[in-house]
Protein backbone atom coordinates (compact mmCIF):
# COMPACT_ATOMS: atom_id res chain seq x y z
CA UNK A 1 0.00 0.00 0.00
CA UNK A 2 1.26 3.22 -1.26
CA UNK A 3 1.55 6.03 1.66
CA UNK A 4 -0.54 8.09 -0.58
CA UNK A 5 -3.19 5.34 0.37
CA UNK A 6 -2.34 5.11 3.96
CA UNK A 7 -3.06 9.08 4.61
CA UNK A 8 -6.30 8.77 2.70
CA UNK A 9 -7.57 5.78 4.74
CA UNK A 10 -6.35 7.73 7.78
CA UNK A 11 -8.31 10.71 6.72
CA UNK A 12 -11.23 8.34 6.81
CA UNK A 13 -11.02 7.58 10.16
CA UNK A 14 -9.87 10.97 11.45
CA UNK A 15 -13.17 12.13 9.82
CA UNK A 16 -14.98 9.74 10.98
CA UNK A 17 -13.88 9.66 14.87
CA UNK A 18 -14.17 13.27 14.29
CA UNK A 19 -17.59 13.65 12.65
CA UNK A 20 -15.49 16.57 10.44
CA UNK A 21 -15.11 16.17 6.81
CA UNK A 22 -13.57 19.32 6.46
CA UNK A 23 -10.44 17.16 8.16
CA UNK A 24 -6.96 17.39 5.62
CA UNK A 25 -4.17 15.57 7.07
CA UNK A 26 -0.58 16.51 6.46
CA UNK A 27 2.76 14.92 7.42
CA UNK A 28 3.24 17.49 10.23
CA UNK A 29 -0.54 17.48 11.49
CA UNK A 30 -0.23 17.13 14.99
CA UNK A 31 -3.51 17.66 18.20
CA UNK A 32 -3.21 21.09 18.16
CA UNK A 33 -4.78 21.56 14.46
CA UNK A 34 -7.97 19.28 15.35
CA UNK A 35 -9.71 21.25 18.24
CA UNK A 36 -10.91 17.77 19.82
CA UNK A 37 -8.07 15.30 19.76
CA UNK A 38 -7.23 14.97 23.02
CA UNK A 39 -5.34 11.50 24.36
CA UNK A 40 -8.76 9.92 24.77
CA UNK A 41 -9.01 10.47 21.29
CA UNK A 42 -5.76 9.69 20.43
CA UNK A 43 -6.57 5.86 21.47
CA UNK A 44 -9.81 5.90 19.89
CA UNK A 45 -7.91 7.02 16.24
CA UNK A 46 -5.27 4.59 16.99
CA UNK A 47 -7.99 2.10 18.12
CA UNK A 48 -10.05 2.39 14.19
CA UNK A 49 -6.43 2.42 12.64
CA UNK A 50 -5.75 -1.19 14.09
CA UNK A 51 -9.03 -2.67 12.79
CA UNK A 52 -8.48 -0.69 9.01
CA UNK A 53 -4.92 -1.76 8.15
CA UNK A 54 -5.48 -5.08 10.41
CA UNK A 55 -2.48 -4.72 12.60
CA UNK A 56 -1.85 -4.25 16.71
CA UNK A 57 -0.02 -1.62 18.06
CA UNK A 58 2.14 -2.17 21.24
CA UNK A 59 3.06 0.25 23.58
CA UNK A 60 6.39 1.33 21.86
CA UNK A 61 4.58 1.53 18.91
CA UNK A 62 2.57 4.36 20.05
CA UNK A 63 4.42 6.08 23.25
CA UNK A 64 6.06 9.07 21.22
CA UNK A 65 4.08 9.30 17.96
CA UNK A 66 4.87 13.36 17.34
CA UNK A 67 2.29 14.25 14.36
CA UNK A 68 0.27 12.28 11.58
CA UNK A 69 3.47 11.83 9.24
CA UNK A 70 4.87 9.06 12.73
CA UNK A 71 1.71 7.61 12.40
CA UNK A 72 2.18 7.06 8.56
CA UNK A 73 5.26 5.82 9.43
CA UNK A 74 4.31 3.50 11.77
CA UNK A 75 1.41 1.56 9.95
CA UNK A 76 3.93 1.61 7.05
CA UNK A 77 5.96 -0.77 9.23
CA UNK A 78 3.80 -2.93 10.25
CA UNK A 79 2.07 -3.70 6.30
CA UNK A 80 6.01 -3.78 5.70
CA UNK B 1 -17.97 -5.55 43.22
CA UNK B 2 -15.36 -7.41 40.53
CA UNK B 3 -12.07 -6.64 40.12
CA UNK B 4 -10.98 -7.65 36.43
CA UNK B 5 -7.56 -6.91 35.20
CA UNK B 6 -7.18 -6.49 31.49
CA UNK B 7 -5.20 -9.55 31.41
CA UNK B 8 -8.36 -11.28 33.18
CA UNK B 9 -11.01 -10.40 30.16
CA UNK B 10 -11.30 -12.19 27.04
CA UNK B 11 -13.68 -11.47 24.21
CA UNK B 12 -16.99 -13.22 25.07
CA UNK B 13 -16.38 -12.74 28.63
CA UNK B 14 -20.20 -11.84 29.82
CA UNK B 15 -21.82 -10.49 33.37
CA UNK B 16 -25.07 -9.74 33.96
CA UNK B 17 -27.58 -8.58 37.06
CA UNK B 18 -31.14 -7.47 36.99
CA UNK B 19 -33.10 -4.30 38.81
CA UNK B 20 -36.71 -3.66 39.06
CA UNK B 21 -37.94 -0.28 38.73
CA UNK B 22 -39.62 1.12 41.62
CA UNK B 23 -41.53 4.66 41.54
CA UNK B 24 -39.28 5.93 43.85
CA UNK B 25 -36.38 5.56 42.11
CA UNK B 26 -38.75 7.94 39.52
CA UNK B 27 -38.84 9.92 42.22
CA UNK B 28 -35.09 10.07 43.08
CA UNK B 29 -34.22 10.46 38.84
CA UNK B 30 -36.83 13.50 38.52
CA UNK B 31 -35.11 15.24 41.42
CA UNK B 32 -31.46 14.61 40.83
CA UNK B 33 -31.70 15.27 37.24
CA UNK B 34 -34.59 17.91 36.71
CA UNK B 35 -36.52 16.51 34.22
CA UNK B 36 -40.35 17.64 34.77
CA UNK B 37 -41.59 16.24 31.79
CA UNK B 38 -44.79 14.82 32.20
CA UNK B 39 -44.18 11.49 30.20
CA UNK B 40 -42.52 10.49 32.73
CA UNK B 41 -44.19 12.52 35.59
CA UNK B 42 -47.94 12.33 35.08
CA UNK B 43 -50.01 9.04 35.04
CA UNK B 44 -52.22 10.48 32.78
CA UNK B 45 -50.61 12.24 30.36
CA UNK B 46 -48.72 9.40 29.86
CA UNK B 47 -52.04 7.61 28.92
CA UNK B 48 -53.11 9.98 27.05
CA UNK B 49 -50.13 9.71 25.02
CA UNK B 50 -51.15 6.26 24.32
CA UNK B 51 -48.91 4.49 27.43
CA UNK B 52 -49.80 1.70 30.12
CA UNK B 53 -48.60 4.03 32.49
CA UNK B 54 -45.13 6.29 33.41
CA UNK B 55 -42.74 5.93 30.88
CA UNK B 56 -39.55 5.74 32.83
CA UNK B 57 -36.38 8.34 31.94
CA UNK B 58 -34.52 6.63 29.27
CA UNK B 59 -31.43 7.69 31.12
CA UNK B 60 -32.38 6.12 34.11
CA UNK B 61 -32.62 2.67 32.36
CA UNK B 62 -28.94 3.62 30.82
CA UNK B 63 -27.68 4.43 33.96
CA UNK B 64 -27.75 0.58 34.50
CA UNK B 65 -24.91 0.86 32.61
CA UNK B 66 -23.02 2.46 35.31
CA UNK B 67 -23.46 0.06 37.22
CA UNK B 68 -22.55 -2.72 34.68
CA UNK B 69 -19.45 -1.71 33.80
CA UNK B 70 -18.07 0.16 37.64
CA UNK B 71 -19.37 -3.10 39.37
CA UNK B 72 -19.38 -6.17 36.76
CA UNK B 73 -17.43 -5.95 33.99
CA UNK B 74 -14.54 -4.74 34.10
CA UNK B 75 -15.67 -3.35 38.17
CA UNK B 76 -13.36 -1.78 40.77
CA UNK B 77 -10.85 -0.83 38.47
CA UNK B 78 -13.31 0.69 35.50
CA UNK B 79 -13.11 4.47 33.91
CA UNK B 80 -15.76 4.70 31.48
CA UNK B 81 -14.71 6.24 28.19
CA UNK B 82 -17.59 5.87 26.41
CA UNK B 83 -21.70 4.86 25.77
CA UNK B 84 -23.47 4.71 22.75
CA UNK B 85 -27.01 3.93 23.75
CA UNK B 86 -30.10 3.16 21.68
CA UNK B 87 -33.74 3.54 23.18
CA UNK B 88 -35.31 0.53 21.57
CA UNK B 89 -38.53 0.21 23.85
CA UNK B 90 -40.35 2.37 26.54
CA UNK B 91 -40.26 0.68 30.22
CA UNK B 92 -42.84 1.18 32.91
CA UNK B 93 -42.84 0.96 36.82
CA UNK B 94 -42.32 -2.63 37.97
CA UNK B 95 -40.76 -3.52 34.85
CA UNK B 96 -37.82 -6.13 35.94
CA UNK B 97 -34.28 -5.25 33.61
CA UNK B 98 -31.71 -7.59 32.87
CA UNK B 99 -28.61 -6.10 32.12
CA UNK B 100 -25.92 -8.01 30.10
CA UNK B 101 -22.84 -7.26 28.35
CA UNK B 102 -20.44 -9.10 26.78
CA UNK B 103 -16.70 -8.07 25.52
CA UNK B 104 -16.73 -7.19 22.37
CA UNK B 105 -12.82 -5.92 21.84
CA UNK B 106 -9.59 -6.00 24.39
CA UNK B 107 -6.43 -4.28 23.51
CA UNK B 108 -4.02 -4.68 25.91
CA UNK B 109 -1.92 -1.68 24.68
CA UNK B 110 -4.52 1.10 25.66
CA UNK B 111 -5.67 -1.64 28.29
CA UNK B 112 -9.17 -0.35 27.52
CA UNK B 113 -12.46 -3.33 26.67
CA UNK B 114 -15.79 -2.49 24.60
CA UNK B 115 -18.60 -4.11 25.48
CA UNK B 116 -21.83 -5.33 23.85
CA UNK B 117 -24.33 -4.41 26.42
CA UNK B 118 -28.25 -4.55 26.22
CA UNK B 119 -30.69 -4.24 28.93
CA UNK B 120 -33.82 -6.77 28.55
CA UNK B 121 -36.96 -6.65 30.12
CA UNK B 122 -39.46 -9.49 32.25
CA UNK B 123 -41.00 -10.59 28.72
CA UNK B 124 -37.63 -10.73 26.99
CA UNK B 125 -37.50 -8.02 25.16
CA UNK B 126 -34.72 -5.65 24.59
CA UNK B 127 -35.72 -2.21 25.61
CA UNK B 128 -31.82 -0.19 25.36
CA UNK B 129 -28.91 -1.94 23.34
CA UNK B 130 -25.24 0.50 23.85
CA UNK B 131 -21.80 -0.07 23.10
CA UNK B 132 -19.30 0.98 26.03
CA UNK B 133 -15.81 1.85 26.02
CA UNK B 134 -14.52 1.47 29.50
CA UNK B 135 -10.53 1.77 30.21
CA UNK B 136 -9.14 -0.53 33.00
CA UNK B 137 -6.51 1.37 35.89
CA UNK B 138 -3.51 -0.70 36.50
Amino acid sequence: MSRNEIFDRMTEVFRDNFDDDSIVLTESTTSDDIEDWDSLEQINILVALERVFSTKFSVNDVENLKNVGEMVDLIERHLA
Amino acid sequence: MNRYAISDLKIGHTESFSATVSSEMLKNFRELSGDINPLHNDENYARSRGYVGRVVFGMLVASLYSTLAGVYLPGERCLLHEVNIKFKKPVFVGDTLTVSGTVADVSETFSRIEIDARIVNQCGETVNRARIIAGIID
